[in-house]
């Protein structure tokens, strides 16, 4: 180096001085290039640790429609009054200088005279650091209180900030809102806005899952529970998340990774403090899809209404209604009700051990089926040569000579109609059970569960709402086992004893028998939706009609048994008949059912209580829906007079519903053909 | 870049230094701007510490000029009188009624009716000038021990009067400075290594001390400057029988003592190559690094910060130039008293550069030294012009004018 060169020949001292100097900033250097460009990367991620907090943004929930598009399930804004406390940190500084505890002090410069200092001084007094920490704290609670405070007066509303969690909020999540009032009414709003505007408090908005129907169908819809957690595909941490919902059971659970969406992330720039500097969206949320039902409101209300008018909104019941021939539930209840926002539901009533809010009887209550199960032994009976015009005697029962009985072995089995002549449309309308005892146990046991496993009793139908069951219903291997008796034959005959289905499976089975023998399967879901129909996603389709067996029964043995069952409910002498032929009832439907009233014994075989039943399908001529009805009681009564007329109403709605629509001309033809 | 050596004759000031100098500046006012533009700016403009600085600047250049037009010989017949007049400043200001702590620990202002002043920074001037004074005489003379003393007794009076303050950082530069005069001058070799050995014996002594004795035994010096200490050598704040309650406060003092320079090495490091861009940084602008301090001492970490690497080698370079061209002047010097004052202006510039830069990236102690030109703060910027006149002075009287 030059100037290097130029010491050397001047003197040795001043070439020392500069070779030192040089080796100091040349260590400098080394040292500057250590940490700035080998470590720079260690630094540069504690400098983003400190000053960057992630929160995760909640995606917004799709919606739940019914077939039509109305609205089940969606979003409402809950407004939420917030303090940005942030916007405080200068209250908070000037309420902690005026609260700083201050002396008078001479000021006695000696030479100070003849400047503008006062003859004493105004000096705050020293603190300690654990004086300064409580007066910082006592300032901050202050100004924020008082905020609160005046908030409270100008809404009316008592409002109390508490000290230890205002302290916890303020030293880990500075960089969110503090909540101090949650979901305010319009009122509330309106006082708000007219008396802050531009201050620290703000509105934030919150969806809210709403439902515009009250209870309706509320068991199929399930409903949602605060959870923020992160679901599989998002990030694992955050510093803050927003509140977020994920669907329990029902729809909302089943379809919950649908509904949800993708919650969103965003980075909050904080200062040393821990105040909020600015907000950057990471990544925006993805909006969740909206499902659609199969589900028709209409029908859907008039069940509920139905079962409402005839047994009480207590009652412990279920109905389903199903298109025949594809398998779509139009409606779908459970009852007692339960709201869909959980917390709106008393813990006393969701933990009433008799009525049991919660169970969705329709998919998840098995029950014994009593005589509807009859069609099902009267197919197998019939596949197996037994002529339906052929007559059974019906013994009269010695004890109540008015009621017929069977016996099988030395066991008595009491039948519910009078000792007489009976063919299966006799046997069928008015429900003997000593004709199926006697023709299912002549069929045989092995038969009879062969065509049920067609049927698939005993299995899920296949339900996407977490809240199914399969229901009971022997196997071969068992039927054939040495522990196997004729008088568990016999119960199965009349559907009692070790069986139990669900009303859907029932809603399934009646749908074969009208469709000529599909066992489908039940659809709920007609289609996901993209939320924002914009965006260029496409829909999912769910198929309908899908087909999982066919029973393999005749052609004629289901139309002996179709006509048996019409005229259930169309002989005067029908279980069902009284129900559909009301004074004033004008229904343009020729209804095919069967009506069932299983006994509920307690474990000492003590009836406590009856399952009636009321399962059909209509219209005879074309069928296209089937109505199931079940309700629990205590109290006596026939399937008939307990649910027959509930599924009366139903296909009154059903009719009205069609007429909207275009109507189909075998209906009324049918109506002409009923009289001839 | 006009070749110094070629164009001697036509050169009345040394322009390659002052193109430093003025780059230097120029940093300063940048970086003191970008350093306090959040909290100041709501201030009026002229409150903005930036135009201070700049206002600094001016008033330092004029000063530096006026220093220019005597010549250093006769300024240097001055030497004991500026000398004792700064003694006389450094002992007024240790007075509690006068002295001002400007309501930090130490007591190193005085106030006068337009601002402050403080004088240990004067004192190092003083003590370059009396220093090199007092060591021009022949060479002979340095053989005696009685000169030797005398030397010592030099430096000593005002790095004992500046640690009173406390001022640990101001006292300490003077040493080497000192050290570095008496080599140049031509102190004979024993004596050299004589202090050498009783300074180096001196400060592992008081390390010692301050981080292994008993509390009854330590040297009477600030809790804030001994826990600098302990956070640099990474040693607990607590006594060995200390109870849990006196550990976790010792553990939070400690944390809060070493914040500033955790938060200074982060926002060097996190500048990285290229840095974050003028007014980028985060590091300043979130207020990580401390408002209080990022203007001044720790200045070097704002624009380490926000120019990366290249930045730092920037200012490193500016510097450099600074110190070589100083020492071609000192070599270049007509007669040994201009030799010694260039030198020392040297010495004492470099040891300011190499302990604040050194202290943001942990190569030594935080010691609340300023980084001369950079760092916000009149007299610091006022002393360093001066000084920097000083060496243009002997420049100007060099040989063969």
């Amino acid at each position: 180096m030059l100037i290097v060169d130029e010491l050397k020949k001047n003197d040795p001292q001043l070439r020392l001085v500069a070779a030192t100097i040089a080796v100091g900033l040349m260590l400098l250097l080394a040292g500057l290039w250590w940490v700035q460009v080998v470590s720079g990367r260690k630094y540069q991620s504690h400098s983003e640790t400190q000053s960057i907090r992630t929160v995760r943004v909640p995606a917004a929930r799709g919606k739940i429609l019914d077939c039509d598009g109305r609205v089940l399930a969606e979003n409402r804004a809950r407004f939420n009054l917030s303090l940005y406390l942030s916007d405080l940190s200068g209250q908070f500084q000037k309420e902690y200088d005026r609260l700083r505890p201050v002396k008078w002090v001479a000021h006695t410069q000696p030479w100070n005279f003849w400047s503008r200092s006062q003859s004493a001084a105004m000096r705050h007094v020293p603190l300690s650091q654990v004086q300064v920490d409580a007066l910082t704290w006592q300032a901050r609670y202050d100004v924020a209180d008082a905020v609160v405070a005046d908030i409270a007066e100008k809404l009316g509303q008592p409002l109390t900030l508490d000290f230890k969690t205002f302290q916890r909020a303020y030293e880990s999540r500075l960089y969110v809102p503090y909540p101090i009032l949650q979901d305010l009414d319009e009122t509330q709003i309106a006082r708000f806005e007219e008396h802050f505007s531009g201050g620290a408090a703000n509105l934030d908005v919150q969806p809210a899952r709403f439902y515009p129907y009250g209870d309706t169908a509320g068991h199929l819809l399930g409903y949602v529970t605060e959870d923020d957690s992160s679901l599989e595909g998002e990030d694992a941490y955050f510093s803050y998340r927003l509140p977020d919902y994920r669907g329990r059971v029902g729809i909302e659970g089943g379809f919950d990774v649908e509904l949800h969406g993708h919650a969103g992330v965003e980075a909050v720039l904080v200062n040393n403090y821990g105040y909020r500097q600015s907000v950057n969206m990471l990544e925006p949320a993805e909006p969740g899809e909206n499902v659609v039902l199969t589900i028709d409101l209409d029908i859907q209300q008039a069940a509920e209404a139905a079962l409402t008018n005839h047994q009480g909104a207590d009652a412990r019941a279920a109905i389903v209604v199903m298109n025949v021939r594809t398998g779509d539930v139009l409606a779908m209840v459970s009852s007692p009700p339960i709201n869909p926002v959980f917390s709106a539901n008393s813990p006393e009533y969701l933990a009433d051990p008799t009525l049991q809010p919660q169970i969705n009887r329709a998919t998840f209550g098995s029950f014994a089926p009593g005589s509807i199960f009859k069609p099902v032994v009267g197919l197998a009976a019939l596949e197996r040569g037994l002529n339906p015009n052929e007559y059974y005697e019906v013994q009269p029962d010695p004890e109540q000579p008015w009621h017929g009985c069977i016996y099988v072995g030395r066991r008595r089995i009491g039948d519910t109609v009078p000792p007489g002549e009976y063919n299966f449309r006799r046997a069928i309308e008015q429900s003997s059970n000593s004709y199926f005892i006697f023709n299912g146990l002549r069929t045989g046991i092995t038969n009879i569960v062969k065509l049920a496993e067609k049927f698939h009793f005993g299995e899920k139908t296949g339900l996407p709402t977490e809240q199914e069951t399969g229901g009971i219903f022997p196997s071969l291997r068992q039927v054939e086992g040495r522990d196997w008796r004729d008088g568990d034959s016999a119960n199965i005959c009349f559907g009692q004893g070790q069986m139990a289905v669900t009303p859907i499976q029932m809603a399934v089975a009646y749908s074969a028998i009208a469709n000529g023998g599909k066992i489908l399967r039940p659809r709920l879901v007609d289609r996901i939706d993209p939320q924002d129909p914009a965006a260029g996603e496409t829909a999912t389709n769910f198929p309908s009609g899908i087909v999982r067996d066919e029973i393999g029964v005749s052609q004629r043995s289901l139309r002996i048994l179709r006509e048996a069952m019409l005229s259930e409910t169309e002989d005067p002498q029908g279980s069902g008949y009284p129900a559909f032929h009301q004074p004033g009832s004008i229904l343009n439907l020729r209804v095919c059912g069967k009506t069932g009233t299983a006994q509920v014994e307690n474990e000492r075989n003590e009836i406590i209580g009856h399952n009636y039943w009321f399962a059909s399908f209509a219209p005879y001529e074309n069928p296209k829906y089937a109505v199931v009805v079940m309700v629990q009681s205590q109290s006596g009564g026939s399937g008939g007079s307990v649910c027959a007329p509930i599924a009366h109403d139903i296909y009154a709605e059903i009719l009205k519903r069609e007429s909207f629509r275009t109507l189909p001309p075998t209906v009324a033809m049918a109506k002409l053909s009923k009289n001839g | 870049m006009v070749d110094p050596s070629l164009n001697e004759r036509g050169n009345r000031l040394d322009r390659l230094q002052l193109c430093a100098l003025a780059g230097l500046m120029f940093l300063g006012a940048a970086f003191v701007y970008s350093a306090t533009k959040n909290q100041s700016a709501w201030l009026p403009w002229y409150d903005q510490m930036w135009i201070r600085q700049v206002v600094w600047y001016v008033m330092g250049i004029g000063a530096g000029a006026a220093v220019c037009i005597l010549d250093y010989h006769r300024l240097a017949r001055w030497s004991l009188v500026i000398y004792w007049g700064t003694i006389l400043c450094l002992v007024v200001v240790l007075i509690p009624k006068i002295g001002s702590t400007n309501g930090w620990g130490a007591r190193r202002w005085i106030d006068l009716p337009l601002f402050q002043f403080q004088p240990s920074e004067f004192a190092k001037l003083a003590f370059i000038i009396a220093m090199a004074n007092f060591l021009s005489r022949p060479a002979e003379e340095l053989k005696q021990r009685a000169v030797f003393w005398k030397a010592i007794g030099l430096i000593l009076l005002p790095f004992f009067l500046i640690l009173k303050e406390p001022d640990l950082g101001s006292a300490l530069v003077l040493v080497p400075t000192g050290v570095v005069m008496m080599f140049v001058a031509g102190t004979p070799k024993r004596y050299l290594l004589k202090l050498g050995a009783g300074v180096g014996i001196a400060a592992v002594l008081a390390l010692a001390d301050i981080l292994f004795a008993p509390r009854a035994l330590q040297l009477p010096m600030q809790d804030y400057q001994r826990q600098r200490l302990l956070v640099y050598f990474g040693a607990s704040f607590a006594d060995a029988n200390a109870t849990p309650e006196q550990r976790a406060e010792a553990r939070r003092l400690q944390f809060a003592r070493s914040y500033q320079v955790t938060q200074a090495i982060i926002a060097v490091g996190s500048g990285g190559l290229l840095g974050k861009g003028w007014g980028q940084g985060s590091q300043t602008v979130l207020g990580f690094l401390p408002a209080g301090a990022a203007h001044n001492d720790f200045i070097f970490s704002v624009i380490a910060e926000e120019e990366g690497f290249v930045g730092s080698f920037l200012v490193l370079t500016l510097y450099a130039v600074v110190f070589f061209t100083g020492l071609r002047i000192a070599g270049q010097a007509r007669d040994r008293l201009g030799k010694l004052m260039a030198a020392g202006v040297v010495t004492l510039l470099f040891s300011h550069v190499f302990i604040n830069i050194g202290m943001n990236i942990r190569i030594v102690p935080v010691t609340g030294i300023p980084l001369p030109l950079l760092s916000y703060g009149g007299s610091s910027v006022m002393c360093s012009l001066i000084a920097l006149g000083l060496m243009q002075n002997v420049y100007i009287h060099r040989k063969g004018y």
